[in-house]
């Protein structure tokens, strides 16, 4: 087991897992990536949290033009978040194709400015700027594995993705401090996350390094040439164990109620305010930032498949909260905090199973592979639940998820739990 | 960065940052100044560009109470001039319509008022977005605030004031994404309790059976005067549909198909709504619809208007665009006849969401 020891700032020692030892410093590239995302987000949910308002009441949009704006949103980051994974590893060139999507993401921000009201091109603008999500996240994450040693990788996920909420919970605070000195200002809004954007771009250019690696190419393609060939990235299916993490992914996300279900389920059986609709989503990211990193570190020590097993577990709790339809401040809290605590132990940590499981020369190609898989069976987990409640009724499709997400649980743990992902006994990927 | 191929240092990452970091830092600097001034300076840009506009066409505004205008037919409107009135509520004589106003305390974004009752939806912008639904009296104090589940929409008032519907976008949040739909409710104006808190409890009927979809969406509701019926717009699987519902039996029923916004004339005898037109772009043409006939006329406008308009009288319709040469911020009343012909003129520059009070 040669894995590629990309530690900085620590001994040339391979990185093999050990029992117990002392904790090291997150690596430096873990943190600036964590910069450049917090930008980066306070970037894109500035604009995010005005768009709304900027395109119904301000461009005059109707709700269908604004549905078809926002579906633009989910297609477009599934494929294109394959290519990027695929071309960063195939190239080996992650840093330039992830600063690619966060440059591409950023002209956006300009596009809007230069769009006016002609809302084909904002659609079409809207649709770039999620190619540039889709195209930087695989490499992105890949280097953040590259420079962590496997033991630590939980963690290091943890600390960006909190890092990532952080300017995610920023952004509309920004973009409404700048509406409330010039009503009506939506360009200076997004001028403003253009800046931001560039920051986050700089801090990536100026002060990340490109991971170099050791037995960059599979072994039998080397022999054909540099790079990866677009089979290898279908072949990394046949890998058990990786082919193991996309199908539990898959699984769970599946038998998930999306958010927005949760909250509408939330206001109709415990009589919430609707006004409290914009809060709950706060608090979850509150919840979500402030555990991202403790959890990470707890994955890495009792087993990430535990951990997001367990993540799901919560999620049952507040299915059955919902169910039981208590009465509305006790409901809420407890949906607060156990959906915060559902992403930060499930997230970062499928990213950290998934780096820890992929050979280094297919690294983002796999994490796109699995983060898509999780993104398509989440998307039809929503289709699936509308279509329930249409046929049941709401309490009837909470329960329906309610078992289907404990069968997923079943179902992951035994997969994960043939290539001992669960206990994380799961040693680091051959190089 | 030329060179950083596979034949680099076998292990650990280049270091780049090793080379002139103390370049690299002050080239941030740089960066980081450039992007402040920038951003800033686009701000500063913004705040000016909006003084200008104001003082090229400025928007007179008087110093009268509200009061001085009852008993006159009126016309109320949001505010669109970029000044200190931009969002609130305004007043003005019929007799005048682009004199000098009348200013209200109300900040709407969607504002309507018949027989001294009105209905103000708000956004009250934030770092968490929240809206509301204000019920206020003749003196536009608030009576009932409510919250209401996202970006305002329609609001209108049954010609009695008895009776507010609202509709609104309940929109993905920006952390939770998703997909959108309306939710319309009508509220009693006088306890301001929900009299029918979402238009989907409603028993829908399609040619005399029970009509039922999962993707069912309802807005733009108005009130046929005296009475509990309205009409409103039911849309399913990317169509829509004019309604004739009823708040007592809860129940309404399919009239015809592709009517959005409907809009009763004073009389009572027609519709003026908005049909969405073919072809990809999605444009509609204000028609109106005559009850008693089931027939169509097309209006003067030839832009497309999403608007729910209003009717000035029985002959002519009032409704909202944006004026293209400004910027989008700022929306103008416009007039046109409503039996076809005509032409369309500005009756109030910088109004929008205009409500008629004939006396």
């Amino acid at each position: 087991m040669t894995y590629p020891s990309l530690r900085e700032r620590r001994t040339r020692a391979p990185a093999t897992r050990q029992a117990s030892r002392p904790t090291a410093p997150v690596a430096r590239t873990v943190v600036l990536l964590g910069i450049t995302s917090l930008f980066t987000d306070v970037s894109s949910e500035m604009v995010a949290a005005v768009l709304p308002l900027y395109l119904v009441l301000q461009l005059g949009f109707t709700p269908l033009q604004f549905g078809i704006v926002d579906g633009l949103y989910e297609g477009v980051t599934t494929l294109v978040r394959l290519a990027g994974g695929y071309v960063a590893d195939r190239w080996r060139r992650h840093k330039e194709v992830a600063a690619g999507g966060y440059a591409l993401s950023a002209a956006c921000k300009l596009g809007l400015v230069a769009a006016g009201g002609a809302w084909g091109a904002v659609a079409g603008i809207i649709a770039l700027d999620r190619t540039g999500k889709g195209i930087r996240t695989a490499p992105r994450d890949a280097m953040i594995s590259f420079s962590t040693p496997p033991a630590d990788l939980g963690r290091a996920f943890g600390v960006h993705r909190a890092l990532d909420t952080t300017g995610a919970m920023l952004g509309p605070l920004v973009a409404f401090v700048i509406l409330a000195i010039v009503p009506g200002a939506f360009d200076s809004v997004f001028v403003t996350s253009f800046c931001a954007a560039v920051i986050g771009l700089g801090v990536l250019l100026l002060f990340v390094d490109n991971p170099a690696r050791q037995a960059a190419v599979p072994p039998a393609a080397a022999a054909a040439g540099p790079g990866m060939p677009p089979r290898a990235v279908a072949r990394l299916l046949a890998v058990p164990r990786v082919r193991a993490l996309v199908v539990a992914g898959a699984v769970l996300a599946l038998a998930t109620v999306s958010d927005g279900f949760v909250y509408l389920t939330l206001q109709r059986r415990a009589s919430l305010q609707v006004g409290f609709f914009p809060l709950l989503a706060v608090g979850v990211a509150l919840v979500y930032m402030l555990l991202a990193a403790p959890v990470g570190r707890l994955a890495d020590r009792v087993g990430r498949g535990l951990v997001l097993l367990g993540g799901h577990l919560l999620l049952l709790v507040v299915y059955a909260a919902l169910l039981a339809g208590a009465s509305g401040v006790v409901v809420v809290a407890v949906t607060l905090g156990l959906l915060g605590a559902y992403y930060a132990a499930t997230d970062g940590v499928l990213a950290a199973l998934a780096s820890a499981a992929l050979p280094a020369y297919a690294r983002s190609s796999g994490l796109a592979l699995v983060a898509s898989g999780t993104a398509l069976a989440r998307l039809a987990g929503s289709v699936l639940f509308g279509a329930v409640w249409a046929v049941w009724g709401l309490q009837g499709a909470v329960a329906g998820f309610l078992a289907g997400q404990l069968a997923a649980i079943a179902v992951a743990a035994l997969v994960l739990g043939r290539h001992g992902e669960v206990l994380g006994r799961a040693g680091p990927a051959p190089g | 960065m030329p060179g950083r191929r596979l034949a680099d240092p076998p292990s650990g990452t280049l270091p780049a940052t090793g080379r002139r970091p103390r370049r690299r830092v002050l080239l941030f600097a740089a960066l980081c100044t450039a992007c402040v001034v920038v951003a800033g300076g686009y701000l500063a840009l913004a705040a000016q560009r909006a003084r200008d506009v104001r003082a090229a066409a400025p928007v007179a505004v008087q110093a009268a109470a509200p009061a001085s205008l009852d008993g006159r037919p009126r016309l109320l409107f949001r505010s669109t001039a970029l000044d200190s009135t931009y969002g609130k509520l305004a007043l003005v004589p019929l007799s005048r319509p682009d004199g000098p106003r009348v200013m209200t305390q109300l900040d709407c974004d969607r504002v309507y008022m018949a027989a001294g009752r009105g209905l103000c939806l708000a956004a009250d912008r934030g770092v968490i977005t929240t809206y509301t639904a204000v019920l206020f009296g003749p003196d536009f104090a608030p009576r009932h605030r409510l919250p209401i589940p996202g970006l305002p929409s329609r609001a209108r008032l049954s010609p009695d004031g008895r009776l507010a519907a609202m509709t609104v976008f309940v929109t993905g949040h920006s952390y939770a994404g998703g997909a959108f739909s309306t939710r319309t409710s009508i509220v009693d104006t006088d306890s301001g309790r929900p009299l029918l808190d979402d238009l989907e409890r409603l028993t829908v009927l399609r040619d005399g059976r029970r009509w039922r979809r999962a993707d069912f969406n309802f807005w733009g509701v108005t009130f046929v005067p005296g009475g509990d019926r309205f009409y409103a717009t039911l849309a399913s699987g990317g169509r829509t549909w004019l309604l004739e519902g009823d708040l007592r039996s809860r129940s309404a029923r399919v009239l015809r198909g592709n009517v959005e916004c409907p809009s009763i004339s004073p009389d009572g005898t027609r519709l003026a709504y908005k049909r969405r037109m073919p072809g990809i772009r999605v444009t509609w043409r204000l028609h109106v619809l005559d009850l008693a006939t089931m027939t169509d006329t097309p209006l003067a406008e030839t832009r497309s208007v999403d608007d729910q308009v209003e009717w000035l009288d029985d002959r002519q319709l009032l409704y909202s665009l944006a004026d293209g040469d400004r910027p989008t911020a700022v929306t103008d009343t416009w007039v046109v006849p409503a039996g076809g012909g005509g032409s369309p003129r500005i009756l109030a520059h910088a109004a929008f969401s205009p409500a008629v009070q004939r006396g």
